[in-house]
């Protein structure tokens, strides 16, 4: 019904974020890969909230996992292709988020997971203040950029539009993933369970795995998502571990729509815009994106999407 | 027993008891609304603040330092009647990962609020003569006399909430409105009425806290996340909705602290995590589970 009007949207986007180092300053086009990044982040931890109703509070350890290797890997100068170095750091965010899983899972549910996930995440903010190797409290700094060899020729990500068009090809790549992963087989099956797990159960799907899997998966996302922070914004600090970066997927999420796929997206583009024009104003942004979170929860608990479907169909409706 | 571990131990219950003033509060909030109120730390965060602005750096007596920890829990009180009628009354059909956000959402609106009304300046306090310095009982160390009033101010709580909940007669109106709403709604209760007043002293519980616990240590806008954190996990390990629950689970927690900056001075933080990821795998219901429902 809203079909053409959203791809047009979605188009004008794309072009959006492909034109932006030509039609914007450079300041502004940092931010954009940086919500690019974000999105990738906060898409994946809406694979979990939408597609398997798991409520994580934890998700940035994930994020930071990936970043925090691919930080270390790149200023500790180890000879190995960033695309390497970003399937690694996916896998590894894979890992810790099965980890995570497994053991969560099996008994918690609800309020308790919640706030198991949130604590697990700071384990790794703990864990990554004890190590010199990862700069205790200030993080890693002065990440270089690397140039990565494809054969036929090398991407060199310390010029700027070559780093841009990279992390736009990679989140691209990623969020086109993600989009196939939700329309699978395996998607429908995760939405099932979050629906009603028990009907779930009676027609014969593995809740518990299916849950499992796709906490790994969004882990692995999550991942890539860091991996990429390294080199772009060059500095990797725990608070990119923190429950604060946890809360950004949430943020973004709820604020463009949990119950559409592009939700996420929508909303990370609001924060950004919304935290960069209150960036000089100290306390500001955070009294905007509190304030339009209870607001949303509130009153359109459906998002900015929500928002715009229902009043297509209001105007739909009254047109005939 | 040496000397350091008897300093872990007096300055385990001192904290325990300092992350109970916090939980007490959240748990009775969980209890009646079933809204995790991530905001918590905030408005402890925010009667800090109130009490500092009305004592300055030290409190001229300890009347001073108490008369304004009593306003800072009256103030967020009020506070909280507000936050109850403007958004969590409106909560309550609403699934819970969308109140858990809400509650979030207040918690940033908080921070930013304090932000521009106070500043980001750090704060240093003292606690008031009368219950500074060190007193020597005969123990093999001194003891703070602020711990024991900490302590002193955790056993009043408890025993206030515990008989106040269990004894009075208003107190069990509150039981029976979180245990089921809307039985004690066809019995003719005043439901919304009772989860008002519960807010309110939930959030006073708060306001309180951070009037007596903001001495000794320096007051900055994270100063609630540091309790909070440690808070969360004492109602998740004492079952949700329970205030002797959270007593327990906070002392347990506090040892845990304490004992881990004596036994692994290099890792500080992480005997707690461990503790919490160990008791909720043993009892993920925790120790005294909730019964509503």
């Amino acid at each position: 019904m809203m079909k053409p009007l959203s791809q047009v949207a979605l188009l004008v986007l794309l072009l959006a974020f492909a034109f932006a180092p030509f039609l914007v300053n450079p300041g502004l086009v940092f931010l954009a890969g940086f919500a690019l990044i974000q999105i990738v982040f906060a898409l994946s931890w809406n694979l979990l909230f939408s597609y398997a109703g798991l409520v994580s509070f934890g998700h940035a350890a994930f994020f930071g996992i990936g970043a925090y290797m691919s930080g270390a890997a790149l200023k500790y100068g180890y000879d190995i292709n960033f695309l390497l170095l970003i399937i690694a750091c996916s896998i590894a965010g894979a890992i810790g988020a099965f980890l995570l899983a497994i053991v969560v899972l099996r008994r918690a549910s609800g309020h308790q997971f919640a706030v198991l996930t949130l604590a697990l995440s700071q384990l790794v903010v703990v864990v990554i203040g004890y190590s010199s190797f990862l700069g205790h409290d200030e993080g890693l700094s002065a990440i270089p950029r690397p140039v990565i060899n494809l054969g036929l020729f090398a991407l060199d990500l310390s010029k700027p539009l070559v780093n841009y068009y990279f992390v736009l090809v990679i989140c691209l790549i990623t969020v086109g993933l993600m989009w196939v992963l939700v329309n699978s087989h395996l998607g429908r099956a995760m939405r099932a369970v979050r629906i009603d797990p028990e009907r779930a159960a009676f027609i014969g799907i593995d809740v518990w795995r299916i849950r499992v899997v796709t906490f790994t998966i969004s882990g692995a996302f999550a991942g890539v998502a860091g991996a990429l922070l390294a080199p772009w914004g060059q500095i990797v600090t725990p608070d990119y571990v923190n429950w604060l970066q946890s809360a950004q997927p949430i943020f973004a999420t709820l604020l463009g729509g949990a119950s559409f796929f592009w939700g996420p997206v929508v909303g990370t583009i609001g924060l950004s815009a919304l935290n960069y024009l209150t960036r000089t104003y100290a306390g500001m942004s955070e009294i905007l994106v509190g304030g339009s979170l209870i607001l949303i929860v509130l009153i359109a608990p459906q998002g900015l999407l929500g928002l715009v479907r229902d009043l297509v169909r209001g105007r739909r409706g009254r047109a005939e | 027993m040496n000397t350091l571990h008897f300093y872990a131990l007096f300055n385990g219950l001192v904290l325990g008891m300092a992350i109970f003033l916090v939980s007490s509060g959240l748990t009775l909030a969980f209890g009646i609304l079933k809204i995790f109120n991530f905001a918590h730390g905030a408005f402890f965060m925010i009667g800090a603040y109130t009490a500092y602005t009305i004592t300055g750096q030290e409190a001229s007596s300890l009347w001073v330092f108490l008369g304004a920890a009593a306003i800072a829990a009256l103030v967020i009180g009020v506070v909280g009647i507000f936050t109850d009628l403007a958004i969590f009354r409106r909560l309550a059909n609403v699934p819970h990962e969308y109140t858990l956000m809400a509650a979030f959402g207040i918690m940033l609106f908080c921070t930013g609020a304090t932000r521009i009304l106070f500043g980001q300046d750090v704060h240093a306090i003292y606690p008031p003569i009368a219950i500074g310095g060190f007193l020597d009982v005969g123990l093999p160390v001194p003891l703070s006399v602020y711990g024991m009033f900490i302590i002193a101010s955790g056993i009043v709580v408890l025993l206030a909430l515990e008989i106040g909940l269990s004894r009075s007669w208003y107190g069990k109106v509150i039981l029976a409105v979180a245990r089921d709403p809307w039985m004690a709604n066809v019995s003719g209760l005043r439901v919304q009425r009772v989860k008002l007043v519960s807010v309110a002293l939930s959030f006073a519980l708060a306001g309180l806290a951070g009037g007596l616990l903001m001495a000794n240590q320096s007051l900055t806008l994270d100063l609630g996340h540091s309790y909070l954190l440690l808070a969360f996990c004492a109602v998740i390990v004492g079952g949700l909705g329970s205030v002797r629950g959270a007593f327990i689970a906070s002392l347990v927690f506090g040892f845990a602290e304490s004992f881990n900056a004596v036994i692994f001075p290099t890792m500080p933080g992480i005997g707690s995590y461990a503790l919490l990821i160990l008791l909720v795998l043993i009892r993920p219901q925790g120790i005294y589970p909730e019964l509503s429902q």
